[in-house]
């Protein structure tokens, strides 16, 4: 039997509540802000011995000194006496803790008189009610970290259901930047999920979105990890190890040649996939990135019907100079001068209820994003996209978006998430759950602002992505600038070191004092956690990630150099064939223009043949062969004029 | 059968209330009492001055204490109690005293308790009270507040006197628990123990060298004439000479008054107390004054405050009533 560390007390002025009680402890007992206690009554409630289990939100420590005046003279004003005075003064430690659970739960009565125990490791399961989701053959429990007070390591556990769906789903991470709390207690979770997500559930993926540094760049690299890591992951069931299948996805750089990740050394290049959409994938989500100045009712219109009668189809007009197959960029920029130059012909101002001024609008729009876009958008039309409908599971499928301009990203974004949901709602993408990990939520589904499609996508999985298997993991420095409807349902909610001037806004008003300041002085590794079953927040502590660092494998692993078009294409394709050479490349691509070049090499990669040599070179269009000019042969003279016509030469 | 003469909680002044009205019934007229006797009574003995056989030179002198002052005292004993009225019947207040105890060692600095105890007593003038009452309140053994030697006048019937010799008897009964501690302290205790008050009320106490008696309150000084003055004179960290307490029904004590603190501009006994110790072997009685008083004077912080006898006053004291005002 272990020995009491308190007492419970209760004064008219301090009474206690249903929800709070007090207690005082030994100076040295090893409570503090975030222990698990559990208190025993001593009198039965309906024939049983109640049992209150609370974890400490606030301390306090006085002394019978009334005055610190009477402290300065019984020392004459000098502090270093005190250490001389014969006896310590009297001194209580008094804590406060909210209740997490009572047994019996009815009748719910103030907490009574009664000793105070730290918590066991079976007391914390029954105190953040986890034995409900912990038992033999319904296991949905998925570790999130460590409990830690006084001697007990507690396992944590989170709820499948109620992370992944779907009684609740999606999970919310505030925390400062640079502390790499965020991306590490993602990876960490994911690797966590990976390891414990219920088999009944089937499959589950991750797609993340790597909008700053190389941090999500080596996923399936081994990182460095310390013994104490090594421990946790030993007493959380979880490998230390990195993620055994990762898929890297970036768009090329603007001259289409090398692929614009951070992760672009050769020996790395084996998963790293090119992301390039074409005319159709863009003109879908055009709205992402035409905001409402730029497309009224007029050009919306027109961009129907572009998409709707010009797209992928042939097209004929008769005041138009030649029929169109619009499927590329390039293809569109002609239409559309086809189009203007028939109206200028015509003098006209209007062609098929679409004014001129609309038109030249809707062209130059659109004609900008294959700008701001490239690399990400190919004038050819070739679509190399994210594998759904071949999701595989337990994959971790990176969109490596950091060197992109922001609209880039967010039609990126805005697309992948929105086939993810198509997928998922035909239960044909590959695989039953996807988490979606997405930074700088702050920036896509902002607080205030005008309403933005990526927004507005983002709180529709919110609200409705559980019942789909679509999850969304979101970080963010600041939750209060976040869309509130977005955090709000957020099932669970996870605290790294936080922002003091974060903490000062309204929604952390619900957490004691003492709660708020050990936010603000969390170590890398702790975060506090907030979910369903839990009635109040618990901290706990969890492992540094198994993967490597991004500035170690930035290090390691120095990005490719920008090398000539030949190396380039050679370095692309090496990927498929190692054997290939520079030689034969040059050889074989010879006098071919660039963009037949790249056109053949996106093929390429994007169907990856088994003969490799054979099918780039199949992909390049044949160049006309030397004809051999036969001799020309000897015309018969011509007759000569009579001398006497009046037209001839004699004259 | 109410159990009077323990620990237990079950003895409270509420638990004495509520027996006594069940077996008083409408004889007494029971009222919350408004505070102790204590509080509400301010009769004290009346000041006075007693000339005192020297122990150390012809008259009473100033000696300085010299040397280091160093913390010795290993445990500290005080007691209290509290006396309120339970009912009048016919103008004869009924008593419910309860006295207390404790010895608190000193370990690294912290006090725990070595050992405490607390009791409860009825008390009740049979002289006053009718017969039938009297013998109504038989089960709660109660002490006669009435009762006196052959050779003293019969108490008066004035309520004032009859709560007064109660209250008297509350004090005797809190020295007697005072004493069995300290003479429990002197068998199975190791080392000095500040006992607050006199140590002449037990033998054994009085002749042991390892109580110390701190005497706070000067009702009773030990000095006339020169004396007086000498004493009044004295300054912190000085103490006067030794001389002998020989109270006739007590076992003598060696004692001196000793200067804890800087009294410029306060009254004149600010930080002034009287030490008793056993009666040694004269010689060394100089000595073993000086080694005392070293002793403390090292117990001048913590302050005792808020007690409003603080400079008289040794935290270890304050920290005892405190635990006896908790418990009791």
């Amino acid at each position: 039997m272990t020995s009491a560390l308190g007492r419970v007390v209760a004064t008219e002025r301090r009474p206690n509540t249903p929800h709070e009680f007090h207690f005082w402890t030994a100076l040295d007992s090893p409570v503090g802000i975030g222990t698990i206690v559990r208190v025993e009554g001593t009198h039965p409630v309906e024939g049983q011995l109640p049992q209150i289990y609370g974890i400490v939100v606030e301390g306090f420590s006085y002394t019978d000194l009334q005055s610190p005046l009477h402290d300065v003279l019984g020392h004459d004003g000098s502090p270093d006496s005190a250490s001389l005075s014969p006896t310590e003064r009297a001194e209580i430690r008094l804590y406060t803790a909210a209740v997490l659970r009572q047994l019996p739960e009815e009748p719910l009565q103030p907490v009574p008189m009664g000793r105070v125990f730290l918590a066991t490791n079976d007391d914390v399961s029954v105190a953040l009610r986890m034995d409900g989701y912990l038992k033999e053959g319904a296991r949905t429990g998925i570790p999130i970290g460590i409990y830690r007070a006084g001697g007990t390591d507690a396992p944590i556990y989170l709820d499948a259901d109620f992370l992944l769906g779907p009684e609740a789903a999606h999970l919310n991470i505030t925390g400062v930047s640079g502390l790499a709390t965020k991306t590490s207690a993602v990876e960490w979770l994911l690797q966590s999920i990976f390891t414990h997500f219920p088999p009944h559930k089937g499959s589950v993926a991750a797609v993340c979105f790597n909008v700053k540094g190389p941090d999500l760049c080596f996923l399936d690299k081994e990182g460095t990890i310390e013994k104490a890591d090594r421990d946790l992951y030993e007493k959380l069931g979880v490998p230390a190890e990195p993620f055994q299948r990762v898929k890297y996805y970036a768009p090329y750089k603007a001259d289409g040649l090398s692929i614009n990740t951070l992760r672009s050394n050769e020996e790395l290049s084996g998963n790293v996939h090119p992301l390039t959409w074409g005319l159709r994938e863009v003109l879908q989500y055009a709205e992402v990135l035409l905001n409402k100045d730029d497309v009224d009712a007029k050009a919306d219109a027109l961009i129907d019907f572009i998409k709707e009668r010009v797209l992928d189809q042939d097209f004929t007009d008769p005041k138009l100079a030649r029929p169109h197959r619009v499927q590329s960029f390039a293809d569109l920029e002609a239409w559309f001068k086809d189009v203007l130059r028939s109206l200028e012909k015509a003098d006209d101002q209007t062609w098929r209820t679409h004014h001129v001024a609309t038109i030249r609008k809707v062209r130059n729009r659109l004609s900008n994003i294959s700008t701001r876009c490239a690399g990400l958008v190919t004038d050819a039309g070739t679509v190399s996209d994210l594998p759904f409908g071949s999701f595989e599971d337990r994959t971790v499928y990176v969109i490596d978006v950091a060197g992109l301009e922001e609209d880039a990203q967010d039609l990126i974004f805005a697309r992948v998430v929105s086939r993810l949901r198509e997928h998922l709602e035909r239960r044909d993408l590959g695989v039953n759950h996807v988490v979606v990990f997405v930074d700088e939520l702050n920036k896509y589904a902002p607080g205030d602002g005008p309403d933005t499609y990526v927004r507005k996508m983002l709180l529709d999985i919110s609200e409705r992505g559980r019942y789909l298997g679509l999850v969304l993991f979101g970080a963010q420095q600041f939750r209060s600038q976040v869309h509130r409807r977005v955090v709000g349902n957020a099932g669970t909610a996870l605290f790294g070191r936080m922002d003091g001037d974060e903490l000062a806004t309204p929604g952390y008003a619900v957490l004691s004092l003492a709660t708020r300041t050990k936010l603000a002085t969390l170590e890398k590794g702790q975060l506090m956690v907030r979910h369903p079953h839990f009635t109040q927040p618990v901290f706990v502590r969890f492992p540094r990630p198994a993967v490597m660092r991004g500035r170690d494998g930035a290090e390691r692993w120095p990005q490719a150099s920008d090398v000539d078009f030949d190396h380039a294409i050679l370095r692309t394709l090496r990927v498929l064939d190692p054997s290939i050479s520079l030689q034969w490349v040059q050889d074989v691509i010879g006098i071919h223009e660039e963009s037949d070049v790249v056109r053949a090499r996106n093929h390429t990669l994007q169907t990856r043949p088994s003969d490799v040599k054979a099918f780039f070179r199949s992909q390049l269009p044949s160049l006309a062969p030397k004809a051999k000019v036969a001799p020309r042969p000897m015309s018969t003279a011509i007759r000569g004029t009579p001398f006497d016509d009046p037209y001839g030469e004699g004259r | 059968m109410p159990h009077y003469s323990s620990e237990t909680q079950d003895a409270s002044f509420r638990t004495a209330v509520r027996q006594l009205k069940a077996a008083l019934g409408s004889v007494a007229h029971i009222q919350d009492a408004p505070g102790t006797i204590e509080q509400l009574s301010r009769s004290e003995e009346a000041p006075r001055t007693v000339a005192a056989r020297s122990l150390e030179g012809p008259t009473l002198a100033a000696r300085t204490v010299g040397g280091s002052y160093e913390p010795r005292f290993v445990a500290f004993l005080d007691g209290v109690q509290q006396s309120r009225v339970v009912t009048y019947i016919d103008g004869a207040p009924i008593v419910h005293g309860t006295a207390a105890a404790v010895v608190r060692e000193r370990s690294d600095r912290r006090l725990r308790t070595w050992a405490h105890r607390i009791e409860h007593r009825l008390y009740a003038p049979k002289r006053h009270l009718p017969a039938a009452v009297w013998a109504t309140l038989a089960p709660f053994a109660p002490t006669d507040s009435s009762a006196h030697d052959a050779d003293e006048p019969a108490p008066s019937r004035h309520p004032l006197a009859t709560l007064d010799r109660a209250m008297r008897m509350v004090q005797q009964h809190r020295e007697d628990l005072e004493q069995r501690l300290a003479e429990r302290w002197c068998v199975d205790g190791v080392g000095p123990v500040y006992i607050d008050g006199g140590i002449s009320g037990s033998e054994r106490v009085a002749r042991a060298r390892c109580a110390i008696g701190v005497v706070k309150s000067h009702r009773t000084l030990y000095a006339e004439g020169d004396g007086l003055t000498i004493l009044f004179r004295l300054r912190q960290g000085q103490r006067s000479t030794l001389f002998a307490i020989e109270p006739s029904r007590r076992t003598p004590v060696a004692s001196w008054y000793l200067r804890l603190r800087d009294a410029t501009g306060r009254d004149p006994s600010f930080g002034l107390v009287r030490v008793e110790i056993a009666h040694d072997t004269p010689s060394e009685l100089g000595e073993r004054a000086d080694e005392v008083s070293r002793w403390l004077l090292a117990e001048a912080t913590p302050l005792a405050l808020p007690d409003s006898r603080w400079d008289r006053m040794a935290y270890g004291i304050r920290d005892s009533e405190e635990f006896l005002r908790a418990i009791t």
